[in-house]
Order: structure tokens, then sequence, then C-alpha cells
């Protein structure tokens, strides 16, 4: 069988500017005159390899700054890698942020709207999608209520049911399933296990390793940008700990 | 060598806006809707502006200062109106990626499509304000022929320009705030150092760089010749016109690729 991701000596760097974010002129000229680049790099993944099969629930662990949201981004082809290859089958729809694709004054009805439309779908699909949207996120009345009233929860949960009324092939979540009430993180993990039944995969970011031992079937901890260790989500969870006490 | 430079970022921005064209279509309406919600003249406003403009400019300049130019009114709006959607679409447009901040570096929105929609929702607006143009002229017995074919050409050039323009801003924008206050000074001097207000032949000789180098002069006086002299336009100056769209257009596009990835880091 052919594997759902393919990630190939994958290398990721960020060049950041020495210069302060708010430079003012004076910096700039300064900045200029010593013919300084200011560039400080820093390597956010380095040469990560693995693979998982269709139908499998990868989850992701590893202290903050580690990689994790940048391996999300790069899988859902928002950043490019800078060294090696990364094949993903099917249509990828990422969960990466709160609020992430939202805009405040519009309503969740119109944000839902938007978002779907800038997954490349035509307004028939949309139209025929929407009902299903708002019906499955049990927003109700809020749906036409401006995004900056809704509560991370309702947010979490307009942007679950954007990213699986399409049903696309690889879902990718990161963290924003755990500010959600029990009775909808247990509704969105009952859905992945459908989903994944019907040979589709999910990459999920978690800090909680219960969850990560009770639904994953395999599992990477990632560690200032390498893979520190990769497969049954028990022998990972072993393997972090003692990592991170030692 | 322009071609080359053509083909690769207009080919990769023509993909974009048509795998996105339902988002873009979404975008463009409901930019045009917010504009003129809760407002009474609501679309009249697109109209009123020019014309504000054009009594004002008539009165200073060719009533106070006596500037030698027939059916000055006529003359004024040829001008303002397409000088319109480039300073409407600029200042929407340099903040077009700090605005949509929600959208960059999280989903798979195309940013592409925020530097589309504010340069095709001020041209729709600037379309619907041509028939106003036509009335005008053909109320003062110009000679509407054939030539206002070439008012399609001339569109698309002013397109090309704006676009890359406001490619340009909106990227640097993200790095530095000061450009969507730059962009006011900008589109304050072109209104002043393009022939709108005056014909190219008014300018001395020794500031006919301003003009040459000018790309908005030879688009403002061939909107003039079609519309208000009733002529072909130069097509020597729409060529050279044209051709510094492609390149600014083909320029703009790397640029905006090479920091995209950037953005970020800095919103």
């Amino acid at each position: 069988m052919r594997d759902a991701i393919r990630v190939l000596n994958l290398t990721k760097r960020f060049r950041f500017a020495a210069v302060p974010k708010r430079a003012t002129v004076k910096d700039l000229v300064i900045r200029t005159i010593r013919l300084e680049r200011g560039l400080s790099v820093v390597d956010a993944l380095n040469d990560v390899s693995f693979s998982i099969e269709p139908g499998s629930m990868l989850g992701v662990i590893g202290r903050n700054g580690s990689g994790k949201t940048t391996l999300m981004r790069i899988l859902a082809g928002i950043l490019r890698p800078d060294v090696g290859e990364v094949r993903v089958e099917g249509a990828i729809t990422p969960l990466l942020a709160l609020g992430a694709g939202f805009h405040p004054d519009l309503t969740g009805r119109e944000n839902a709207r938007i978002q779907l439309l800038s997954l490349g779908l035509s307004r028939t699909h949309v139209n025929a999608f929407m009902d299903d949207v708002i019906s499955f996120s049990e927003i109700g009345e809020f749906a036409d209520a401006p995004l900056h009233t809704y509560s991370s929860g309702m947010m979490m949960r307009l942007a679950f049911s954007v990213a699986v009324c399409i049903d696309p092939d690889v879902l990718l979540v990161d963290e924003v399933l755990s500010v959600g009430d029990e009775a909808f993180a247990t509704k969105c993990l009952t859905f992945i296990a459908g989903f994944r039944e019907r040979g589709k995969t999910v990459v999920l970011v978690t800090h909680d390793l219960e969850e990560l031992a009770k639904w994953c079937d395999v599992a990477m901890w990632l560690d200032e940008g390498t893979v520190a260790a990769f497969g049954d989500p028990q022998a990972v969870i072993t393997a972090y700990r003692a990592g991170r006490a030692g | 060598m322009a071609s080359e430079l053509f083909n690769a970022s207009g080919g990769a921005m023509l993909n974009k806006s048509y795998k996105y064209r339902w988002l873009i279509a979404e975008l463009v309406l409901r930019d045009l809707r917010l504009r003129y919600r809760k407002s009474v003249l609501g679309f009249a406003w697109t109209l009123l502006n020019p014309l504000l403009f054009m009594t004002i400019y008539t009165l200073v300049f060719s009533v106070y200062l006596r500037i030698a130019i027939p059916h000055y009114a006529l003359f004024l709006l040829c001008g303002l109106i397409p000088y319109n959607w480039l300073s409407t679409a600029l200042s929407l447009g340099a903040t077009a990626v700090v605005d949509g901040r929600m959208y960059v570096g999280k989903t798979l929105f195309p940013i592409e499509a925020l530097l589309i929609v504010p340069v095709l929702s001020t041209g729709l607006n600037f379309a619907l304000s041509l028939p106003m143009l036509f009335a005008l002229a053909y109320a003062m017995h110009v000679h509407l022929g054939l030539a206002l074919i070439a008012l399609l050409p001339v569109i698309a050039i002013e397109w090309l320009i704006i676009q890359a323009l406001v490619i340009l801003f909106a990227t640097f924008n993200v790095f530095y705030r000061d450009v969507q206050q730059i962009v006011v000074y900008f589109v304050t001097i072109l209104l002043y150092i393009s022939p709108i207000l005056y014909t190219r032949e008014m300018v001395p000789r020794r500031f006919g760089f301003l003009i040459t180098w000018n790309p908005l002069a030879p688009l403002v006086t061939s909107y003039q010749d079609i519309l208000y002299r009733g002529l072909w336009p130069d097509q020597h100056a729409l060529i050279f016109a044209a051709i510094f769209g492609i390149v600014l257009f083909g320029v703009a596009y790397r640029v905006f690729v090479h920091y995209a990835e950037s953005f970020t880091q800095y919103l």
C-alpha cells in the first residue's frame, strides 16, 4: 500500500532578522553602514524522515519550539521545505491554530463560506456543505453572530466542522481540540475514529499524553527539530518521559 | 526578456486566480457590499467623488487661473476617473496583507487573492463610472467612433500596473508599516505630475522627463484622446506603458514570492 504521508530528509531553516521587529530609521541606517546582514539562522527541522500508512493516526509530541508546528505547516503545504521531500496523498485540510482563517467581524457562516472557498471549492459546492457545517458545529443561532462574540470552544467547533465537512484524505490537527468542552472533544475524536476506518489519515499535535496513548496508533517525539523517537505510542511516551526527566 | 519574466509570474498569478475564482468573486462582492452598507447614497459616491473634484478643479484652474483648455470639465474627468481607480486601489491594496493577517501562514488561503481583490473591486467601480463619462462625452459632441475599442487595451495596461504596484506596496507594508503612509503621498504626487489637470504640451521642455518617464502619462493621455479629443491613442506611448507594466508586474510578483514565507513573523 502507498504511504499516506512520506517525509524524507526534511530540513527547514528560518532566517531571523537580528534587528528588532520595530526597527527605527536610525537602526536601519546603522545596520546598513555597518554592512550587517544581520540574519541568524535557526534549523526548525533537521533531517526529519518518517512515513505513515493510510488509516493511521500519528500523534506528535515535543517541547514548545521543537518544530511541531513547522512540521504541520510543511505537511499542509503552507511552507516549503528547504531540503528534502514531502509527499502527502490526497486532499489535506489543516486545523492549525484557533481562529486561523477567521475574520473577527464576519459571522460564523460567512467565515465558514470563505474558508471553504479558500480550499478551492466552487460556490455550488460550498452552498451544499453549509447546512452540514453549521449543524455539526452545534453553534446554533451563533452562526449568524460575528466571530468576535464567540468563545474559543465555539470557534474550535466551527473550525473542526469546516475542516471535516469536505471529507479530506488527511486531517492535520494542531492542539486546537483541547479548547473544546469534553462532549465536543469526544464527538471530534469519535468522528476521527470513523474517519480512519474509511482509510483516512490524521496527524495530531498534542501535549496530552493520555489522549495520545488512547487514540493514536503511532507516535513521534520531536526534539529540537529532530525525531527523538518514532513508533508505538507507549514506547514513545516512555522515551519522552525519560528524556524530559533526564 | 520582459516576456519571459512575465510568463513565469503572470502564469502563476493567472493559475491562482482561476483556481480560486469563486473565493475572489465572493471577496470582491463582499468588499463592494461593505463599502456601501449603511450609506444612503451608496454607489453614487463613486460618481460623486470625481464630480466633486471636477467642480473644484474647474473653479480653480479654469475660472481663477484661466487655463486655456476647452471643455475643461470633461477633460478633467477623462483623467480623474482612471486616476481614482489607481488611487483607491493603492490605498486599499497597501494594507491588504496586513488587514488579512488572519488568513496568512496558518491556512491554505491563497495570499494572492488578498492582493487581487482590492484591484478588482475598485476596478468594478471604475467600470461602472465609465457610462457617465461616455454620456458626458456624447453630450459634448465628442466623436466617439471605433477608437472606443482602444479603451480595452488601455484599461488592461492600467490594471496590470495597478496590480503590480499593489503587490509591491502590500508586500513591503508587512515589514514597514510606513509604506501605507508613503502611498498617500505617492498617489497625491502622481496626480499632480501626470497630465490630468493640464495637457502634456503645457509642460516646459526641461520638465518633460516627468511626462516621458511617467507610465501613468500615456494612459491618461490615451483616455483623453479617446473620450475627449475623439482620436485613436498614440500607440508608441501605449507600448511603452505596456512594457513598463509587464516588467513591473514580473518584478513585483517575484518580490512577493520571495518574501511571502516570512510574512507570518511580521504580522
